[in-house]
């Protein structure tokens, strides 16, 4: 009886499904949806080129072992096991420099407490117009002492914190803080799962730039044992002076993974500064696009059409699949979807600098 | 007041000895406690400024609470119950800075009253406000500085739910969390019940994970099984605090039973009628009045009757109903309190909340199900320092009738049995995946999940956790917390949906009972009618409809016994099982009746419903049937009485309602080759009721041949023997075949 109901169970989640499948005529695009950038929705057309592909790949990597069919090394740590792959790329991130940045977010003089549109407007008027000159005011001069001793310490938390409160989460001021760090303490993330919170995280990609080139790094499940051996590795990444930047990170991959972390025990913490590039994007290029969905991004913005890619919210199936099949095939599009959203990551943090540059 | 008022009732002209019975209870000066040890200062200046003075029951709890026990206090409403625990838990909170407390309700507008209570204790006490709701409606800035700063959270069953899974974000919260108040305890029975027990058990599993080992304090309404059912609830022993001390007024307890208008003696004067009577008598003598009646229909029409009669108070009475805009209801509140209303028609689905205060007299139009509920709606007579009058109106129903004949089952010791079933196996599972998804699941987890190695390997097979080095983990495709939900048992669930919005949702076997096409539904208070059942999309669509009929589907049952888990042999042959069984029921019509008859018939094509769960049956020896047959009595009439009047009853024992059982008799049944009544849950793997009769038959049976051989009327009525879900019309049915076989079989297992 037990067996009748685990399947019932298992019969019951799989009617659950995260997200529906909209028959459109054409898979035209969706419009600009306030929300919309968690996919969970996707085009008839999408869903059966993913279905084909599915078939493909199991037909064509049909007892085939993972090594064969995706370079890379079984590593190990403390807490366990996975699959490590790794990945050179000819680009590497622009960003503001530190003079640059000071230059930039100093000349925003609200973010003195007390400071608002009007009294901004009247001191500039008066010739104050950078927070450096209001060190000289009478009223001021404290608050724009502590601020700047706050910038020159480079104290890079305290400084993302005085910022997030005072600005809204797009500002692009938020984005020139990006200048205090050096170029290596930026770590691009994203990861792929088995659903939305509650089951494990499948694949944990790290971009970060390593002299002149940005290196993917990626750590993979060949099983579900390998979590925390994964998600440690990814820890290892973290560090006293790290930022991350993330794609929608706020709302997924950052609780995500202190969840999981949460459910191992595994005593680490990702609470670090945080550039989620969605909501600068959203900012930047409202009117331009259609919707805020990162391949529409790379699509308008980049010029980059996917041949063959898993849409996200399939990934959870595929590797289903794989996990039943044993068929590395299913897990080639699952990688090479993660690590262009990180490529495309870096570069649209990128470009979201040139255009507020040229602003 | 009262001898005058009573002589008064039988001078008038619709009085037909309709009093059953009157009961005084007595008022009772209030006892003292005294606790162990003084209170800190500022909790003993709030006593004293606030005038209380603790009763013995709140000093007992305290003092046990002090020393460490786990405590469930069963005192009545209005006891002081809430002062119970509410100042022990300031008591410790103020001395340990980071302790903190967790206080369950079973809603939200529950949650929010206490909350207003914590608050002024906060206030007044000159402290900091450390109490916060964390539910559904908490708005999403907020959260984060609930969670990290509040030390009193009060939640709801639901929301928890959905909450632990994030559980690192409450971690201090976690590893400081000395004490859970569960109130309205008596509440988590049945499936509602069984499920929450799950729940509290995966949030102490994840306590035991941070290092906190919280005490628990429950508050019930008087269940015959506190130690039991807080035993269940939550997997620890309790001392039981019921010893209630506090002051109480006297009370006069009235049942009323419509009298019969028909010479058969089959059918009484509609309840309605009476219950506006006696509504018009107190209102002309004066006394404030809140009446309970069964629908938001009869409520209205109640209030247009009295209306009627009078004269120039009529605008002094009103309706009141759920749904009302809180502006509405202040309204009410205010007219109530200045005696500016002097009546109050109701549906029993008052929110518990609603601040009416306390008035002259209740009446209660038809016994609400539990002895507790009809308790509760009594309470809300009594001003404390004069007599008050509550009057039960009997309908012709079993339970209802058979207090009217035996008033002392009321009034004495309680009967009815919370129930909870640890062990049905959807229940469990779900709630072990559940928990997979929280921490990973260890051997030592078995304490918490019964079926632990069977369940897991299961859900293996099925690739829903899987074995790592660090435990079991869920590896499913969907969310547990959205598999699991805490109404229901099984995967089918079918959604009611009123107007583009989700009005209920139900379990399949309930939704062919309650929400099939053309069905009457009752939701709080109000009335719908089922449009249509889909059963490939596990919907139906229900429109909002005044209707002055109701329906009741019929049906016709099969049963299979699957294994016999234990067994009685009572001598003679009388056999009592318990055990797994199939059940198949056919939904083939239903009927349309108005209170006193039928006024049409519809047929239902609904394919068979089969499940497998717990049932429990009586062989009766052949020997008893040839006595039944010389006699020229129908044996099968007699045996399918039984059957109906053992369901009628089982209420009263294990606190369900009718509609939780079901049964079959046979008088051969293919498993046992011999005549035998079955009684089975309605629902999948069981949920404890049939288990808890096994145990209690004896006494389940006395009571159904005391209902059956004390009804009034001649050969059978619906208020003994006839079942509204009866599939064969009825048909047959022997009152004293019934008589006689239920009372060779309590003779004869006397003798063993």
């Amino acid at each position: 009886m037990l067996d009748h109901i685990a399947k019932r169970l298992k019969d019951k989640a799989g009617r659950i499904r995260e997200y529906e499948v909209i028959e459109t005529g054409d898979g035209d695009m969706e419009m600009g949806r306030a929300g919309g950038f968690m996919p969970t929705h996707i085009y008839g057309p999408e869903y059966e080129h993913a279905m084909r592909l599915k078939e493909q790949l199991l037909q064509e990597y049909r007892d085939k072992s993972l090594e064969e069919v995706i370079p890379g090394e079984t590593i190990s740590n403390d807490r366990g096991t996975c699959y490590y792959i790794q990945h050179k790329h000819d680009i590497s991130i622009q960003k503001a420099d530190l003079e640059k940045s000071r230059q930039v977010i100093c000349s925003n003089l609200k973010l003195i407490y007390g400071i608002g549109e009007v009294r901004e407007r009247e001191l500039k008027q008066q010739g104050y117009h950078t927070i450096d000159d209001l060190v000289r005011h009478p009223r001021w001069r404290d608050e724009a002492g502590k601020f700047l001793d706050t910038f020159e310490s480079r104290n890079a938390g305290t400084l993302h914190d005085l910022l997030w409160r005072r600005l809204p989460r797009s500002d692009p001021l938020l984005l020139y803080l990006a200048g205090i760090y050096d170029k290596n303490d930026l770590i691009m993330f994203d990861i792929e799962t088995m659903g939305l919170f509650g089951r494990p995280i499948i694949l944990l990609g790290i971009a970060r730039q390593k002299r002149r080139r940005i290196n993917t790094y990626q750590y993979l499940l060949r099983d579900i044992p390998d979590e925390p051996g994964a998600l440690w590795e990814f820890v290892s990444h973290i560090e006293e002076n790290t930022a991350l930047i993330t794609f929608n990170g706020r709302s997924f991959d950052i609780p995500y993974v202190e969840e999981r972390l949460g459910f191992y025990g595994l005593n680490a913490s990702i609470e670090k500064p945080h550039f989620d590039v969605l909501h600068f994007a959203r900012r930047a290029f409202r009117g331009r696009v259609p919707d805020c969905r990162l391949v529409t991004l790379e699509r308008y913005l980049l010029g980059i059409e996917r041949k063959d890619d898993v849409p996200g919210v399939l990934v959870p199936e595929f590797y289903e699949t794989y996990l039943k099949t044993r068929n590395p095939g299913l897990l080639i599009p699952i990688i090479e979807h993660n690590r262009q959203d990180l490529i495309t990551l870096s570069r649209l943090f990128s470009r979201l600098y040139d255009v507020w540059e040229d602003a | 007041m009262p001898n005058r008022f009573f002589q008064n009732i039988k001078r008038q002209e619709w009085y037909e000895q309709q009093i059953e019975h009157i009961e005084e209870i007595p008022a009772r000066e209030p006892r003292y406690g005294k606790l162990d040890r003084p209170l800190p200062d500022t909790l003993q200046g709030y006593l004293d400024r606030e005038g209380i003075q603790l009763y013995s029951h709140q000093a007992d709890a305290i003092n046990s609470i002090r020393r460490g026990k786990n405590v469930i206090i069963t005192t009545p409403t209005a006891s002081g119950k809430t002062i119970a625990f509410n100042i022990p838990v300031f008591e410790a909170l103020l001395k340990d800075e980071d302790a903190t407390a967790l206080y369950i309700y079973p809603t939200k507008a529950l949650t929010n009253d206490q909350l207003h209570v914590l608050r002024t204790m906060e206030r007044r006490m000159g402290i900091r406000p450390i109490s916060n709701v964390y539910d559904g409606d908490t708005p999403q800035h907020a959260r984060q500085g609930i969670r990290r700063a509040s030390r009193i959270i009060l939640s709801n069953p639901y929301g928890l739910h959905q909450y632990i899974p994030w559980h690192h974000k409450w971690k201090s919260f976690f590893q400081h969390l000395k004490f859970i108040i569960i109130d309205e305890a008596h509440m988590y029975r049945g499936v509602f019940g069984s499920n929450v027990a799950m729940l509290v058990r995966r949030i102490l599993r994840i306590c035991e994970y941070y290092g906190s080992n919280p005490q628990f304090i429950l508050s019930s309404a008087t269940i015959a099984n506190p130690e039991e059912h807080s035993r269940k609830l939550t997997g620890r022993d309790f001392v039981v605090i019921s010893n209630d001390g506090s002051i109480r007024e006297r009370k006069f307890f009235i049942f009323w039973n419509p009298p019969f208008i028909d010479i058969g003696k089959m059918v009484r004067r509609s309840p309605h009628q009476e219950t506006k009577n006696l509504f018009v008598f107190h209102i002309k003598n004066r006394l404030q009045t809140i009446c309970f009646t069964v629908s938001r229909q009869m409520a209205e029409l109640i209030t247009r009757w009295s209306r009627d009669e009078l004269g120039n108070v009529r605008d002094r009475i009103t309706t009141y109903r759920a749904g009302y805009l809180p502006g509405e209801r202040r309204d009410i509140e205010r007219r109530l309190r200045v005696r500016e209303l002097l009546g109050v028609v109701s549906t029993n689905a008052l929110e518990l909340g609603i601040d009416i205060g306390s008035l002259d007299a209740v009446i209660i139009s038809g016994y609400p199900g539990t002895i507790i509920s009809t308790w509760q709606q009594a309470g809300r007579a009594g001003r404390g320092y004069k007599d008050s009058l509550v009057t039960l109106i009997a309908f012709e129903d079993p339970l209802d009738q058979y207090f009217m004949k035996h008033p002392d089952e009321f009034f004495g010791r309680p009967h009815e049995y919370a129930i909870i079933d640890l062990e049905n196996p959807y229940i469990v599972m779900g709630h072990l995946i559940c928990a997979s998804a929280e921490l990973p699941v260890k051997e030592e987890d078995e304490k918490y999940f019964n079926l632990f190695e069977e369940s897991l390997m299961a859900l293996e097979q099925q690739d829903m956790v899987r074995k790592t080095p660090n435990g079991w983990i869920y590896s499913g495709i969907a969310r547990p917390v959205d598999i699991v939900n805490l109404n229901n048992i099984s995967d089918k669930i079918v959604t009611i949906i009123n107007d583009g919005k989700i009005l209920e949702t139900m379990d399949l076997p309930k939704a062919y009972d309650e929400a099939h096409r053309g069905a009457v539904l009752l939701h709080q208070g109000e009335t719908y009618l089922v449009e249509d059942l889909d059963l490939e999309n596990l919907t139906a669509r229900a429109i909002r409809r005044d209707v002055d009929y109701y329906t009741e589907p019929r049906r016709t049952v099969s049963i299979r016994i699957i294994n016999t888990e234990a067994h009685q042999e009572r001598g003679m042959g009388i056999d009592i099982d318990v055990g797994e069984v199939e059940v198949t029921e056919w939904y083939h019509s239903y009927v349309l009746k108005t209170y006193d008859r039928v006024i049409g018939k519809q047929p239902l094509g609904l394919p068979p419903l089969n499940f497998q769960t717990v049932g429990m049956w009586i062989t009766i020896p052949g020997d008893i049937e040839e006595k039944v047959r010389e006699r020229g009595l129908d044996f099968e009439g007699g045996i399918h009485a039984i059957e109906h009047a053992m369901i009628a009853m089982t209420p009263l024992y294990a606190m369900c309602d009718r509609w939780d059982v079901g049964g079959i008799s046979s008088p051969m049944h293919a498993d046992t080759q011999k005549p035998t009544i079955f009684i089975y849950d309605s629902y999948e793997g069981g949920i404890g009721i049939s288990e808890r009769i096994y145990d209690l038959f004896e006494r389940l049976l006395n009571a159904t041949l005391r209902l059956i051989q004390d009804c009034g009327c001649d050969k059978g009525c619906p208020s003994c023997i006839y079942s509204p879900k009866c599939g064969n019309e009825n048909r047959p049915l022997n009152k004293e075949a019934a008589i006689f076989i239920l009372r060779e079989i309590i003779d004869n297992i006397r003798l063993d």
